[in-house]
């Protein structure tokens, strides 16, 4: 599959990350992290496990609340109402709400609510966020539940599905309420290896649509193949963020990408 | 109506005074449910049929009736039978006997949580059945259902008050007949329920601390 | 005899059953709504109404429930507040039960992993659909054995209702022996009413159980 970065994509950015920093407590899980994602553009998240990736994935949609710095998505700024004045003061719940509505998120253990079925886990907010009927709210999810090419198992039970099912119903249920971003945090590494491949076949043809996704992964060959950039994080740090190209083409300059990557190569020796 | 500081402070030497029979009724309840439930429980783990449902029919009995109800059996009942308790004796054995039903599903419970593979890791050393119970299977019981065991002992205070009914003079009972005479039944009976609530406050206290003890690492 | 003694008293013994079953019934499922809404006070209200539920459980469970019942109904009076023996028997097993309760719900809120809430947050979901439609149905699996386990519990707490005068089963019970002099049969009737009690309520619990647990389930 070719990831020559199409012409038509609009060069604006929709995301926008200025100076974030995160505190847990006195641990300093971000620092100064600035950063853009521009409309339809892949943006994967590498770093060494505690680097602060999913932490940073958390504070697009103020599941985390950030402490400084300013996170933008269309121009708006996101989970607070105002920070010229401090303390800051977060969002009401019914303002985050409309907020999120236009950012889905993907979990690594799939989050799905095991007392529905499939079709159910997608249509929930549909109805109760999008108000729409029950009969086309299950339409609406049966199109996104084709989408990952899962129509034949809308009325399964979550027990009664693969991870890899249950990831894509938890892809489905994000991009039925048809978000501006999709964020994933590891959507493949609580799978078993042989079920990697569906989630991430599904993830290239939201690419190939022009989805706008920030993608924590360990998956290298994703990274170097779908997405147009990829940010290496550690410690909290920003410490680059370039075209895979770069990032796995040459001997990197930061002798911390090095390292990590070395270790990648080191295992697919096999 | 004004809430009375001086009639209590004037009955808290007889409402403490009563309270020492609150304890000696629940620890001595104790110390027979927690004998009896062993053997309960040993007897509802034993291979033989017979006895094996004699003691699913008797914990079924004693936790399916009030022990109310049980207290007044005991009471009412033994004389017809030829065996004349006394009312504190008979009160004690009745809380004693209901307990060990509980008991002896905590001690059931603990010893089937111990993983089935330390059973097996000792026979293949060949450490002898009844060291295996005694240093091995039982320490771990009482570790792991201790918590419970400490939530039965407050029960038991707590059920205790009970026995005022057949006219012990615990705490419930001399509440009562203090209340009587001074028409004061708001300021005696909060205090009673003070005392009883620091004799369970100490006892979950004492028994976070030897749950603390008794863990390893 | 022993049936004309039964015939005697059956009509007194069936009331006292009904008695016991509308105490246990409204007093427990009282308990149930109180409970349910201290849990959810504790976990969306402010800090320190925490503390204070903290404070009216630890308390609660610490007390028999006879000096409960003596409070209310020897010392309501005293505050203004008379009440008939069975409105005293019913308030205050719903007090006693409350805690009980409370604290089986927040166990059963904490059961549901917070990832499935963030989920529903991040598709938008208001808090209190969460509460409906996630956290509710979920936490009927953990929470119906205790539940059930505790409804068995206050079955046999009502015979305590008798010493202050409700006129339930063993009240009926006693009075029956007392004017007899028998004693063997009035209480194995009691018995069997009681273990009626508690076996309907296990089978119905087993029931729930099985309902609320049928999405667990692999085909
Ligand atoms: N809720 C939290 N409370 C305290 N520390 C946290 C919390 N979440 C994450 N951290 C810490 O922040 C750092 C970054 O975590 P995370 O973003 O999960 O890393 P990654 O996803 O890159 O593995 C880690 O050191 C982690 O221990
Ligand atoms: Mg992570």
């Amino acid at each position: 599959m070719s990831n020559e970065p199409m012409t038509t994509k609009a060069d604006d950015a929709i995301i926008t990350v200025r100076n974030l920093s995160k505190y847990f407590d006195d641990f300093e899980a971000l620092r100064d992290i600035t950063l853009d994602v521009k409309r339809s553009e892949v943006l994967c998240l590498i770093g060494p496990s505690g680097s602060g990736k999913s932490t940073l994935l958390r504070c697009l949609n103020f599941l985390e609340q950030y402490d400084g710095g300013e996170v933008h998505l269309d121009g708006e700024l996101i989970g607070w109402k105002d920070i010229s004045h401090n303390p800051r003061k977060p969002l009401s719940s019914e303002a985050l709400r409309k907020q999120r509505q236009h950012i889905g998120m993907v979990f690594q253990h799939f989050h799905l609510w095991p007392h529905m079925s499939a079709l159910d886990n997608v249509a929930e907010a549909l109805m109760s966020v999008r108000k729409l009927t029950k009969k086309e709210a299950r339409e609406k999810a049966m199109t996104a539940l084709t989408k990952v090419h899962l129509e034949d198992k809308a009325q399964n039970y979550p027990a009664n599905l693969s991870g890899g099912q249950q990831q894509r119903v938890a892809i489905a249920r994000a991009i039925a309420m048809e978000p501006r971003v999709m964020l994933f945090d590891e959507p493949t590494s609580a799978l078993d290896p042989e079920l990697v491949g569906e989630v991430l076949s599904v993830m290239k043809d939201l690419a190939a649509e022009g989805m706008t996704m920030v993608v924590v992964t360990h998956e290298m060959g994703f990274a170097a193949h779908v997405a147009d950039r990829v940010a290496f994080l550690d410690s909290g740090r920003l410490v680059t963020c370039v075209p895979p190209q770069e990032m796995f083409g040459r001997e990197p300059d930061d002798a911390r990408v090095r390292s990590f990557l070395q270790t990648y190569r080191e295992r697919n020796v096999v | 109506m004004n809430f009375s500081f001086d009639t209590i402070w004037h009955n808290l030497p007889y409402l403490l005074a009563a309270a020492r029979w609150t304890v000696i009724i629940s620890v001595c309840g104790m110390a027979i449910s927690l004998v009896w439930g062993t053997v309960l429980c040993a007897t509802r783990l034993s291979a033989n049929p017979f006895w094996r449902s004699a003691a699913t029919l008797y914990i079924s009995f004693f936790r399916g009736v009030p022990l109310l109800v049980q207290l007044l059996l005991f009471y009412y009942a033994l004389p017809y039978v030829g065996l004349d308790l006394p009312a504190v004796e008979a009160a004690i054995l009745a809380t004693g006997m209901c307990s060990a039903a509980y008991t002896a599903e905590i001690l059931r419970g603990a010893l089937q949580s111990i993983p089935r593979g330390q059973t097996e890791a000792a026979y293949a050393l060949g450490i002898p059945s009844f060291s295996l119970w005694r240093r091995i299977l039982v320490p771990q019981a009482i570790r792991i259902g201790m918590p419970s065991l400490v939530n039965e002992l407050i029960l038991l205070v707590k059920v205790s008050s009970l026995a005022s009914v057949v006219g012990i003079s615990e705490l419930t009972r001399i509440a009562q007949n203090i209340t009587g005479e001074t028409y004061r039944p708001l300021e005696i009976y909060i205090t009673a329920a003070v005392i009883y609530f620091a004799i369970n406050w100490i006892l979950s206290i004492s028994g976070r601390l030897i749950e603390k003890k008794l863990q390893i690492g | 005899m022993e049936t004309e003694l039964f015939v005697r008293y059956g009509p007194a013994l069936l009331y006292g059953f009904g008695i016991t079953i509308l105490c246990w019934l409204v007093g427990s499922i009282g308990g149930v709504i109180v409970g349910f809404l201290l849990a959810c006070l504790n976990r969306w209200g402010p800090r320190f109404i925490g503390w204070v539920i903290y404070a009216y459980v630890e308390v609660i469970r610490g007390t028999p429930f006879m000096i409960q019942l003596f409070i209310l109904y020897y010392g309501g009076p005293y505050i203004g507040l008379l009440l008939t023996p069975v409105q005293a028997g019913i308030i205050s097993f719903i007090i006693y039960g409350s805690p009980y309760f409370a604290e089986i719900f927040r166990s059963g809120f904490n059961a549901i992993p917070k990832g499935q809430i963030e989920a529903a947050r991040c598709v938008g979901l208001p808090e209190s659909r969460i509460l409906w439609r996630i956290i509710l149905p979920q936490m009927l699996v953990p929470i119906t054995a205790p539940l059930t386990n505790f409804f068995i519990i206050l079955t046999k707490e009502t015979a305590i209702l008798s010493v202050v005068t409700v006129p339930e089963l063993l009240f009926q019970t006693q009075t029956m022996a007392a004017e007899t002099f028998t004693f063997v049969e009035p209480f194995l009737v009691l018995s069997l009413f009681y273990w009626l009690m508690v076996v309907v309520t296990g089978w119905i619990g087993a029931r729930v159980e099985q309902r609320v647990t049928r999405h667990l389930k692999r085909a």
